[in-house]
């Protein structure tokens, strides 16, 4: 069995990821959980669990926004770390959607896994997963219901409201006036894709579009949104992951005074 | 360039009325669907002169370019000025409500968005950047400026907008800008309107490569004074019980004199409908079939909800009776000066609703809620209109307090239907109604 | 000190009447030359307190709505007279809405600048609008205006921008942080010129050789520098501004030294003037002006650092993304609703800003 070499921790807003990665950058262990307001405490359990599991590791790298709370050995925003961790996987440049709880970013990855530009969606949550979070909710699906209804839909019901508090109120008459709920669910999933494909606008014609976030988990937001933008996207491997995989990765080539790898 | 020309010519001349009354034709070939209980009186006969003049106005734009110089020109811009030396006007404001009437906005916008203009800018300026970034129109195709005359009398946000259009286009940028007036036009105010409508000439007549004719300059302007007033003649229709009309069927005529104003097809259409307004209130005829409450709105409509919130309003006997909106373009012509036409036209284009204080703005709508017998404003607070609704949380309760009236704050936005939530929208207006009984 | 203690003082010792400035663009030599202490309201920083804080719609910049908050909750009595110049829609709905229908109670005053580039019409109206306001500030101070008062405001406020420039164009050679910068030169916005003339004499001790700070450069433009907590993020994540074109701070230094004294130059600062959209400059213009402070402060990245609702600087933010795509310099933009502190999300954008400039060097 490999040796882990560095642990990465991503400390989101709606979920806290981490994941101990060897030295060829392989991921040893993970672990998913809900995002708990006292950080500190939950990312130290989290790296001590995968600790146990792996052996002790060397370096311990974190991001997203709990990154400033926990001990660390690096700290990075979670925009540098996905554009590593998803070049680790796909090995190409390009353009990386990720759909998280609270915020969406679009980061344009240049051929040696660096950052050349990135865009994030405004403050409100209108371009988010949790607009579909709130809204899905409130229609009572479930999360893993979801691509089932989207499939089943014969046409999208038009959701004009990409505010989720409008588009709240819009779904609830929508179904009220007997539109059916497979329709709406699909209308939903064009409204934010339509919304995140607006940040993805920049990238040009030809270039690999790639998706990460909890939201990538989603195969009916991921359709949606490859036809918002007109062209296939590439689910990163483990979406989830990736900003935890970024953070292990950045740390280990900071602890050997290495710059991240160019290919 | 003379061929081109004959094309424009044709087009305005025979082209437009033939669509327009084979649509007519088309119109009455479908089969009739069977008459709905509907709360609105008898349509407009007008109504259909409306479209063929406007129809016509969009379709000989096509031909325009290359045939007649061509100027894009805000709403509030003293245009007459313009007519004289030949050019076409194209009022992307107007074109941008067209759009929003027919719900293409967000596409529209989306486009500006992605390249950088905020969703937080106007719905206008998003419609119409968006109209050229994608060539994309509801009316086949706008012809491309030779010259941009903007006037910020409305607000300052079409200079804005129009320096991104010049910059687009690479045309000259024609200003005049319209010191606000707090209480009194200053001289050296009204002076510098002046002055600039002067050089506006000169640029003008380079571009149209004509000279100013002045008899033909004071003959547009007394046309214009005279449309203005023909068309309060049309809006004062509605001081009687019960209006020959509904406000919304004034946000839908007003296209002449903002686009047209100054031209005789602007006039004899204005005649024709205030003839039949005329004639309706004499019947009897109401723009509802009971009207039982007259409202006031205040700001822009609220484009692509025009439908939803008049049948609304009309389907428990409200009626808009009066607008601020609509309001405006008639008394811009009291001012006007067919014997000084430059002078007056920068008196005139200072003093517009929008470029005066709050006071004159509470003054103006107290009066028309008294001229107009209402009981009862909505205000629409526009989330894309700045100058319009700084001010209205006042002037809400001061309506209320000195007229006695009730009155609804409306939250809405002009023309992007995005940030309209119809559901919360209907509710407060059905609220607001359920209030007067 | 508080502003408004500082306001107080300025009455009893030196009888001056102080006048509460909205932005952004004021003839302030003018003001200096009738012994009228200029006191600038951005806001200030805040969600809006008091009664008033509803009369304005939340989808109106803050800058206004804060405003009349404080305008209107007694924030400015201490001044004696507000001046409102025109600088957007919002500012001149402010101005009626604060005089004529409550909030402001004493002397009101207009300063409707020219819009567009200047023309033989706009010259001759600044002139006339400026003499105007010169009669209406007359009768507030008591005082008339003095030529050799005059030239002397003018040489004064022609010192104070040539130091500013110095301190802004002093770049890795100045050992000041960016918080302590602008604190400096902010303190401006409200003391009177010549202590503030001062105090700039005083810093120019902190530009010394190259290397006095480090980090990566970058140039800075939007409207205000608020929540100020943004250059701490900025130094934190290990840059620096290199360049800056605020309409608070930047856009306000004339750097052009004309040949004209008296009136005559003060007409001249004003066309001179960096190009700021809120004065409708011509876009082409202002394109240039900010290409060439990147050229000269060595930036690597620009942040235009907005405020929410603000028409004028948002409408040239297409142009500016643009213009600096074509050269591969990297564009971060930046909101504020006037927060007193970044959001975490601002924050993360920063840093993350920052983290691609680094990269971008070291490769």
């Amino acid at each position: 069995m490999s040796v882990a070499a560095a642990i990465g921790v991503d400390a989101g807003s709606t979920t806290c990821k981490a994941v101990a990665v060897d030295a060829a950058g392989r991921v040893l262990a993970r672990r998913v959980e809900p995002a708990s307001p006292r950080v500190e405490e939950q990312a130290e359990r989290m790296v001590a669990e995968l600790r146990a599991e792996v052996g002790p590791a060397a370096a311990l790298g974190a991001t997203g926004y709990g990154r400033k709370r926990i001990r660390a050995g690096l700290a990075l925003t979670e925009i540098t770390c996905h554009a590593r961790g998803a070049f680790e996987c796909m090995r190409r440049p390009g353009v990386l959607v990720d759909v998280g709880g609270q915020d969406t970013k679009v980061i344009r990855i240049g051929s040696a896994g660096e950052v050349v530009d990135f865009a994030m969606n405004d403050k409100c949550a209108a371009g988010t997963g949790r607009f579909l979070e709130v809204i899905l909710g409130r229609l009572q699906v479930p999360l893993g219901a979801v691509a089932e209804h989207v499939r089943s839909a014969t046409r999208a019901v038009p959701v004009s409201s990409t505010c989720t508090v409008f588009a709240e109120s819009e779904v609830i008459s929508l179904v009220s006036s007997g539109e059916p709920l497979e329709g709406i669910v699909k209308g939903l999933h064009q409204a934010l894709a339509s919304r995140v494909a607006a940040l993805a606008r920049s990238a040009g014609p030809g270039t690999d579009v790639f998706m990460s976030g909890g939201v990538a988990l989603n195969l009916a937001m991921v359709e949606a949104l490859s036809q918002a933008l007109a062209r296939p996207i590439t689910v990163v491997p483990e979406p989830q992951l990736v900003g935890a995989l970024g953070a292990a990765l950045s740390v280990m080539g900071a602890s050997r005074g290495a710059r991240p790898r160019a290919v | 360039m003379i061929l081109r020309r004959a094309q424009y010519e044709a087009a305005g001349r025979v082209a437009a009325p033939f669509l327009a009354t084979l649509e007519a034709w088309q119109r009455r070939l479908r089969p009739r669907r069977a008459p709905r209980e509907t709360p609105f009186g008898p349509p407009l006969e007008s109504t259909r002169k409306l479209k063929e003049l406007m129809t016509a106005h969009y379709y000989q734009g096509r031909y325009a370019d290359g045939a007649v110089p061509v100027a894009w020109v805000t709403s509030g811009f003293p245009v007459e000025i313009l007519r004289p030396l030949g050019f076409h006007g194209v009022y992307p404001e107007n074109h941008a409500a067209l759009c929003g009437v027919r719900r293409i906005v967000p596409e529209l916008s989306d486009a500006a968005e992605g390249d950088g203009y905020s969703r937080d800018l106007c719905s206008y300026a998003r419609t119409d950047l968006g109209c050229v970034a994608t060539g994309k129109t509801p009316v086949g195709r706008l012809p491309r400026p030779d010259l941009l005359a903007c006037c910020t009398n409305i607000c300052q946000t079409v200079l804005y907008w129009y320096r991104a259009l010049a910059a687009h286009f690479g045309v000259p940028l024609v200003l005049v800008d319209t010191p606000y007036v707090y209480g009194e036009a200053k001289p050296h105010h009204v002076s510098y309107v002046r002055a600039q409508l002067e050089e506006l000439v000169a640029v003008a007549e380079e571009i149209s490569g004509r000279r100013m004719d002045p008899d033909a300059l004071a003959e547009v302007t007394r046309k214009a004074k005279e449309g203005s007033e023909l068309w309060g003649e049309c809006l004062a229709t509605a001081t009687n019980r019960p209006a020959p009309w509904t406000g919304f069927d004034g946000f839908f005529h007003i296209a002449p004199i903002v686009t047209l104003r100054g031209t005789d097809a602007c006039n004899a259409y204005y005649r024709q409908l205030r003839d039949e307004l005329r004639d309706r209130v004499s019947r009897g005829i109401g723009g509802l079939r009971d009207e039982r409450h007259r409202l006031l709105w205040d700001n822009l409509p609220i484009w692509f909800a025009v439908r939803e919130v008049s049948t609304l309003l009309a389907s428990r006997g409200f009626n808009f009776v009066c607008t601020s909106y609509t309001n405006a373009w008639a008394e811009a012509g009291s001012r006007v000066d067919p014997a000084d036409p430059l002078g007056s036209a920068g008196v005139a284009y200072t003093h517009v609703i929008l470029n005066q204080d709050l006071r004159h703005r509470q003054e103006t709508l107290a009066r028309l809620a008294r001229d107009y017998h209402v009981d009862g404003a909505v205000l629409h607070s526009d989330r894309s209109c700045k100058p319009y609704s700084i001010g209205q949380v006042d002037l809400k309760e001061r309506l209320a307090a000195d007229l006695g009236v009730r009155v609804l704050l409306l939250e809405a936005d002009h023309n992007d239907p995005r940030a309209w939530a119809s559901e919360q929208g209907d509710n407060r207006i059905t609220a607001f109604m359920e209030s007067f009984a | 000190m508080r502003r408004d203690e500082y306001i107080r003082e300025q009455r009893e010792r030196y009888g001056r009447k102080a006048v509460a400035v909205l932005p952004v663009h004021h003839p302030k030599e003018l003001l200096t030359a009738l012994d009228v202490l200029a006191v600038e309201v951005w806001g200030p920083p805040g969600a809006p307190r008091g009664d008033d804080a509803g009369r304005i719609q939340s989808y109106v910049c803050p800058v206004v709505r804060n405003a009349l908050a404080f305008l209107a909750s007694g924030g400015a009595d201490a001044a004696e007279g507000v001046l409102f110049p025109h600088t957007c829609d919002s500012v001149q709905q402010l101005a009626t809405l604060a005089a004529d229908f409550g909030g402001w109670r004493k002397a009101a005053f207009a300063f409707q600048h020219p819009k567009g580039p200047p023309r033989p019409s706009s010259r001759a109206f600044l002139d006339a609008e400026l003499r105007s306001l010169v009669r209406e500030l007359e009768a507030f101070s008591g005082h008339a205006l003095d030529p050799a008062r005059l030239d002397a405001a003018v040489r004064l406020h022609d010192e104070i921008d040539r130091l500013r420039a110095s301190l802004l164009d002093a770049g890795p050679r100045l050992a000041l942080s960016d918080v302590e910068l602008y604190a400096l030169l902010r303190r401006g916005e409200w003391l009177w010129p010549e202590e503030h003339a001062a105090e700039l004499r005083d810093a120019q001790r902190a530009i010394q050789g190259e290397g006095a700070r480090a980090g990566v450069p970058v140039l800075v433009t939007g409207y205000v520098p608020e929540p100020m907590a943004f250059f701490d993020v900025l130094a934190r994540a290990g840059a620096f501004v290199a360049g800056d074109d605020y309409a608070a701070v930047g856009r306000r230094v004339v750097r052009e030294r004309g040949s004209a004294t008296g009136w005559q130059r003060v007409v001249e600062r004003y066309w001179t003037a960096p190009p700021c959209p809120t004065r409708s400059a011509d876009q082409a213009a202002r394109m240039r002006h900010l290409e060439g402070l990147l050229e000269s402060s060595g930036a690597r990245g620009v942040i235009v650092h907005g405020v929410k609702f603000c028409e004028p600087e948002l409408f040239d933010v297409p142009a500016i993304r643009a213009t600096f795509a074509a050269r591969g310099v990297p564009v971060l933009q930046l909101e504020s609703e006037l927060e007193r502190e970044l959001s975490a999300q601002a924050v993360t954008r920063v840093e993350a800003f920052v983290e691609m400039l680094s990269a971008g060097r070291a490769a």
